[in-house]
């Protein structure tokens, strides 16, 4: 199902290769929407990685599907309250990083809230914006610790025209990729 | 406060349940998440009153768009409420400027005069010191990016330190004639030798940073601090501030606001440049 809301959300974005890349305020609503799916497909993959109940198979299948969305050499900066430092980390070992965590149970649920910057044009010809989305998350060991924290997520959203052929015709349309993404623990 | 107050009351009256798909559980109470200016875009489009309480854009032919009365609203939940610095009256002065029904001040992404002060830390002879970062906009032929302008390095304060006091230090005026043999003397002593330059020189310590980081002295460890310096409406500098904190004044705020005419802002930009301009 996610796959046929992916394809129509993509051909919603097809323009023909003669047609303006500009982005308009009605194109740049379905860039939004794509985007915002692929940053529902992330956070839904974050869940199934950090749940203890998903077999090591399975979570290391999802790891690879979430890796997908990132542009290569994407990173993951986070930061917490009581510490001013930034850990960077490649999108694989942050998963990797998140999988393992010691807790015996983890819960991560969002806020249903989320951020879309403007699109602005960088001098690779790419579209690039942020994707701001809030997160928390809960671990409880079974002697009873507990750890919970609520982090804002600034997701950085590559925006690209393709092309592609149909029926012998050159077809444009606009691609999204993830990039990096900055954590940060919030006080809220 | 009182617009605070309203501002408030608002977004809980109109933020109505999520038409949005689900994505596993979601968590209620998000009025200080929308209420935060969780990015400077936010920041810019909100002062600029271009989007709604839940942050979608309004279409440039929407009455609301860049509306006075919602600007007002806005820019009150644009200021760190802490700051007990920025007097009611210069917040009053700049707002009725502002949003001044005949010639209105806009804030525009691309209009330069504002830039990035960014706070990092570098690993220098086996010890973490901080090193201030100017970057600012530039327009490219596709597009733009963030560039490196300025920097300020303070252990290499030491290097360009003059004692303006010290006037028996010069190159005398007939030393040409001798082939500048005085130099030797001069370049003996290595504390004293930035008295002998103009009177106008300033050290660029961008290019000191990029050689020391080319020759491995300093190493990146990470970024602390980012904040922005404003100088694009006429007659005032602000300065922008993230602050994590719980509440609604939360997010990007403006920190400082000050009127300054021309002289007031070059002598302000020097401040904010470690006096090197």
């Amino acid at each position: 199902m996610r796959k046929i809301f992916f394809i129509l959300t993509t051909l919603g974005c097809f323009t023909t290769l003669n047609g303006q890349d500009v982005i308009s305020p009605e194109r740049k609503e379905a860039i939004d929407s794509l985007a915002l799916e692929k940053v529902r497909d992330l956070s839904r993959y974050i869940s199934i990685i950090g749940n203890k109940d998903t077999p090591f198979s399975e979570a290391n299948r999802v790891i690879d599907r979430a890796e997908e969305l990132f542009a290569e050499g994407s990173e993951i900066g986070v930061s917490s309250i009581n510490r001013s430092d930034i850990n960077y980390y490649q999108i694989k070992e942050y998963f990797r990083r998140l999988m393992a965590l010691n807790y015996d149970r983890v819960t991560i649920k969002w806020f249903n809230i989320q951020y879309i910057s403007d699109l602005e044009l960088q001098p690779d010809g790419r579209y690039v914006g942020v994707i701001t989305i809030y997160q928390r998350f809960e671990g409880v060991s079974d002697d009873g610790l507990r750890y919970m924290d609520t982090t804002k997520k600034d997701i950085t959203v590559y925006v690209e025209r393709k092309q592609t052929q149909i029926g012998g015709r050159l077809i444009g349309f606009w691609d999204v990729m993830l990039g990096d993404i900055r954590v940060t623990e919030t006080s809220t | 406060m009182r617009y605070l107050f309203y501002l408030i009351g608002f977004l809980l009256l109109i933020i109505p349940a999520s038409t949005l798909a689900q994505v596993g559980e979601f968590l209620g109470d998000e009025k200080n998440f929308y209420a935060a200016t969780k990015q400077v875009n936010q920041f810019l489009r909100r002062f600029n009153g271009e989007e709604d309480v839940r942050g979608k854009r309004y279409p440039k032919d929407d009455p609301n768009y860049r509306h006075g009365e919602i600007r007002r609203k806005y820019i009150n939940i644009l200021f760190d409420n802490n700051q007990k610095a920025i007097s009611p009256e210069t917040k009053k002065s700049f707002m009725s400027e502002v949003i001044d029904s005949q010639d209105p001040l806009f804030l525009n992404f691309h209009g330069g005069s504002w830039f990035a002060q960014v706070s990092t830390k570098f690993k220098y002879k086996d010890r973490d010191e901080t090193l201030q970062l100017f970057l600012r906009l530039q327009e490219e032929k596709v597009g733009s990016k963030w560039v490196i302008y300025k920097a300020h390095f303070e252990p290499f304060e030491q290097y360009f330190k003059v004692d303006t006091a010290d006037d028996d230090r010069f190159i005398h005026p007939m030393s040409h004639e001798l082939d500048f043999m005085n130099l030797r003397k001069i370049f003996e002593d290595p504390d004293i030798v930035a008295a002998y330059s103009n009177e106008e020189f300033m050290p660029d310590y961008l290019s000191l940073v990029l050689y020391e980081i080319k020759k491995g002295a300093l190493k990146f460890v990470g970024v602390d601090q980012v904040r922005f310096h404003f100088f694009q409406l006429e007659n005032w500098y602000f300065e922008l501030t993230e602050f994590n904190r719980s509440g609604p004044n939360t997010g990007w705020l403006i920190s400082n606001l000050l009127p300054v005419n021309t002289e007031q802002k070059e002598l302000l930009m020097r401040f904010i440049y470690y006096g090197n301009d």
